[in-house]
C-alpha cells in the first residue's frame, strides 16, 4: 500500500536514469527507446511531454503507469520502489488515458466508466458489484466530462470525441492523484480539444490533480502546462517552463524544421507557427 | 488492422460528431432530464438485472430440460416426466421400476444433463476467449482449441496410454494438454499481430484445425477398423450413452472450470479494452490470462474428451446473449452458460429424434445451425471494418 498519500511534499512520480528498449535484452540495449531519463514530477503540476514521432513520449508515459518496466534505472511511486505495490495499488493513485480506445463489445458508457472502480475492489469476492459510492464517483466524473447524458448509449455507437471523454471520465473514476494522458486531443475537433484541455486544467486547479500529458500540439501544451519536457530520440533535450522550452533554438533541431515563435495575444505564452 | 467494431445497423452513428457539436453549442434543457434518467438507469442495473436474467434463463433451462426428457422413441408426456422426476428425487428408494422410469432415469436424464453441461461449458469458454482475444468471432472449435483437445484424446484412445492413473482417467488429461497447447499457439499468433486482427486469428485457427485433423486422421488410419469407426463417430460430436458416473465426473470438472471463469468476470470486462488499458486499471494481466487459459483448456479438454467435436455453440450463444443482455461478463458468462446448455439440449433432442431410430451426430446439427450464422457475422464484421 502507498503510505504517503497525505505527505504532499513527496513527489508522486520519480524516474532515475531510466533506460528502456523493446524486445529481447540485447536488442533492447542496442537501440533503447528511452536513454538515461531522470525526471521528478511534483505534486499538483501539469507537465507536458513533447517530441517528434518515435521520440519515446508514449513509452515514458507507460513506464510511469508500470505498463512497461524499464531494463535499467529506478521508478518510484510516492517515494517507494515499484515492488512495494500491486498493479491495482498503483491504479488507485495513477490513472492512464490511452491514445485510442478500441472496443469490440457493446458495453454502455455507464459500464465503461464504472470499470474505473476496479482497483478499489480488487480483493472483493464474488462478482464485485459497484456500490452507491462507486456510482456516485462515476456519475460525478461523467458530469465533469459532459457524458452523463450518454450513460446508456453503447460505447461502440458514440463518436470518437464522446468515447474519448468517456475514457477520461473512467480515469477520473479511479480517483487518481496523478492523471497520465497520451495525446488526449489527437482525435478531437477544435471545440472538444479546448473542452478537454479546460476540464483538465480545472481539475488541476480545483482538486490539485497532478497531470502528465503527451502532446503533438505545441500550442495547446504551451497554453495549459506549467512545465514542459522535450524528448529527442529517447533523451531529454530541454525541460522547464513553456518560455524556456518553446524557443526556436530547442525546437528546430528536434523537429528538423524552422519555426516561428511569438506570444499568444491573450495569455502571453509562447506560440509556435510554421514559416511560409 | 484495427477493428472498429460496431453493432449491426448503426452505420448512421458515423454522422454523430456534427450533430453532437450542435447539441453542445446550444445546451438543451432536455439535458437535465436526460441526466436524471441516466442516474435511474445506473441504479436500476446490475445485481437486480443479474438475478432477474439468470433466474429467468435458469427457469427456461429447467422447462427445456423436462420437455427434452419427454422426446424419444418412447414418448413420455410432460406431466409424466414431472411425476417421475419428483418421485426419483423425493420418494423413498427412488422411482418405481416401470419401463418409463428406467428409460427416463437411466437413459435420458444422463444424456440431457450431459448436453446441458457440454453446451453451457462451450458457451462460457467461447465468451471468455472472445474477451481474452478481443475477438467476437472466437470459438474453441473455430480457432482450433477443440481439435487440439481431440488430438490429445485421440492419442490417448489409440495408444491406450495407461488408461487410468491413481484411479483417474488419463483421457481428459490428454485432451486438456492438447487444448492447452493449441490455445497457447493461437494466443501467440494473435499476439504476434499485436492488434488482434479478426482475420489473422481465424486464419490461424483454420490452419491449426487442418494440421490437427490431419494428425487425427493419420492416427485413426493406424488403428484397427473397429476402433476407427468409433473414433469417427466421436469426432463428429456425440452425446450418446453416458451413464450417471460419467456425467457426475464431468460435472466436477465443468463446475470447477466455469466457476473459475465467472470469478474472473470483472477482469475479463477490462481485458476487452486491451492488455495495456487493463493493466493501467489495475488488472494483473499475466496472472488473469494464465487462469483463463487453464480454465478454458480444462473445460474444452473435458468436454471434448466426453463428447467429441461440437462446434459453434461457443460462438453463436455469447453473441446472442450479448445482444440481448449486454457485454458485462458478470452476467454474460452465467447467461451464456444457461443459454448454451439449453441450446445443446434442444439440438441433441433434435439430433436423436429427427431421423429416429437413426441418430444424427449432434456436432453436425450445431455446425449446420452455427456455420451459416458464423458466415453472416463474418461478412458483417467485414462491413464494419470498411465503414
Amino acid at each position: 500500500m502507498i503510505q504517503h498519500r497525505e505527505t504532499s511534499n513527496v513527489p508522486p512520480l520519480r524516474l532515475t536514469d531510466v533506460t528502456f528498449g523493446f524486445g529481447r535484452k540485447e536488442s533492447a540495449a542496442q537501440s533503447p527507446v528511452l536513454r538515461n531519463v531522470s525526471l521528478t514530477i511534483a505534486a499538483g503540476e501539469v507537465l507536458g511531454i513533447l517530441g517528434p514521432n518515435g521520440s519515446g513520449k508514449s513509452t515514458l508515459l507507460k513506464i510511469l503507469m508500470r505498463i512497461l518496466v524499464p531494463q535499467q534505472g529506478t521508478v518510484e511511486w510516492f517515494g517507494q520502489p515499484p515492488d512495494a505495490f500491486s498493479q491495482s495499488d498503483i491504479a488507485r493513485y495513477v490513472a492512464f488515458v490511452p491514445q485510442e480506445t478500441q472496443q469490440a463489445f457493446p458495453f454502455t458508457i455507464n459500464e465503461m466508466v464504472l470499470m474505473g472502480r476496479y482497483p478499489h475492489h480488487d480483493r472483493t469476492w464474488g462478482l464485485g458489484w459497484e456500490g452507491s459510492h462507486d456510482r456516485a464517483v462515476a456519475m460525478q466524473a461523467m458530469r465533469d466530462l459532459d457524458v452523463a447524458h450518454l450513460g446508456t448509449r453503447l460505447i461502440t455507437n458514440v463518436s470518437g470525441g464522446e468515447r474519448q471523454r468517456a475514457v477520461v471520465a473512467r480515469a477520473l473514476t479511479q480517483e487518481p492523484e496523478v492523471l497520465l494522458l497520451d495525446e488526449p486531443t489527437a482525435f478531437l475537433d477544435l471545440h472538444h480539444q479546448l473542452d478537454i484541455a479546460r476540464i483538465i486544467r480545472r481539475l488541476n486547479r480545483e482538486r490539485g490533480l497532478t497531470v502528465v500529458l503527451v502532446s503533438h500540439d505545441l500550442n495547446l501544451a504551451s497554453q495549459y502546462c506549467d512545465r514542459l519536457l522535450l524528448l529527442r530520440e529517447g533523451e531529454i533535450v530541454a525541460m522547464g517552463t513553456p518560455e524556456d522550452v518553446i524557443v526556436a533554438a530547442s525546437l528546430e533541431p528536434v523537429y528538423g524544421c524552422s519555426v516561428l515563435v511569438d506570444r499568444h495575444p491573450q495569455s502571453g505564452r509562447p506560440r509556435v507557427t510554421l514559416p511560409v | 488492422m484495427t477493428v472498429h467494431s460496431k453493432e449491426p445497423g448503426t452505420v448512421e452513428a458515423r454522422a454523430l460528431p456534427t450533430s453532437a457539436l450542435f447539441a453542445r453549442a446550444t445546451p438543451a434543457d432536455g439535458r437535465v432530464a436526460a441526466e436524471g434518467q441516466s442516474v435511474r438507469e445506473a441504479i436500476a442495473f446490475s445485481p437486480v438485472k443479474w438475478l432477474g436474467v439468470s433466474g429467468g434463463l435458469g427457469a427456461a433451462a429447467l422447462v427445456a430440460f423436462m420437455v427434452c426428457l419427454g422426446f424419444g422413441t418412447e414418448a413420455i408426456s410432460f406431466p409424466q416426466v414431472a411425476t417421475l422426476l419428483i418421485q426419483g428425487v423425493v420418494a423413498e428408494g427412488g422411482a418405481q421400476d416401470t419401463t418409463q422410469s428406467i428409460i427416463l432415469w437411466q437413459v435420458r436424464v444422463p444424456r440431457v444433463l450431459l448436453a446441458f453441461m457440454v453446451g453451457g461449458s462451450l458457451a462460457a469458454v467461447g465468451a471468455s476467449l472472445q474477451a481474452l482475444l478481443r475477438n467476437p468471432l472466437a470459438d474453441p472449435y473455430v480457432i482450433g482449441i477443440s481439435s487440439g483437445a481431440a488430438l490429445g484424446a485421440a492419442v490417448a484412445i489409440l495408444f491406450g496410454v495407461g488408461l487410468s492413473v491413481f484411479g483417474l482417467s488419463v483421457l481428459p488429461f490428454c485432451a486438456f494438454l492438447g487444448a492447452l497447447i493449441s490455445l497457447f499457439i493461437v494466443y501467440r499468433i494473435a499476439v504476434a499481430y499485436r492488434s488482434f486482427s479478426v482475420h489473422t486469428l481465424l486464419l490461424g485457427g483454420v490452419v491449426l484445425n487442418a494440421i490437427f485433423s490431419a494428425l487425427i486422421l493419420f492416427l485413426t488410419s493406424l488403428a484397427d477398423p473397429y476402433k476407427a469407426s468409433g473414433m469417427y463417430a466421436w469426432l463428429m460430436g456425440s452425446l450418446t450413452g453416458p451413464d450417471f458416473q460419467t456425467v457426475s465426473v464431468l460435472a466436477v470438472y465443468l463446475v470447477l472450470g466455469v466457476s473459475i471463469l465467472v470469478a474472473q468476470a470483472r477482469s475479463l470486462n477490462l481485458l476487452t479494452l486491451g492488455e495495456e488499458a487493463a493493466r493501467s486499471l489495475g488488472v494483473e494481466v499475466e496472472r488473469v490470462k494464465r487462469v483463463i487459459f487453464a480454465a478454458s483448456a480444462l473445460l474444452t479438454g473435458s468436454v471434448v474428451a466426453f463428447s467429441g467435436l461440437i462446434g459453434f455453440v461457443g460462438l453463436i450463444v455469447p453473441h446472442a446473449v450479448r445482444l440481448a443482455f449486454g457485454a458485462d461478463h458478470r452476467l454474460l458468462l452465467i447467461a451464456s452458460g444457461l443459454v448454451g446448455g439449453t441450446f445443446l439440449m434442444v439440438a441433441d433432442t433434435l439430433a436423436r429424434t429427427l431421423l429416429s431410430p437413426t441418430e444424427i451426430p449432434v456436432g453436425v446439427v450445431t455446425a449446420l445451425v452455427g456455420g451459416p450464422i458464423f458466415l453472416y457475422l463474418l461478412v458483417q464484421q467485414r462491413r464494419r471494418i470498411v465503414s
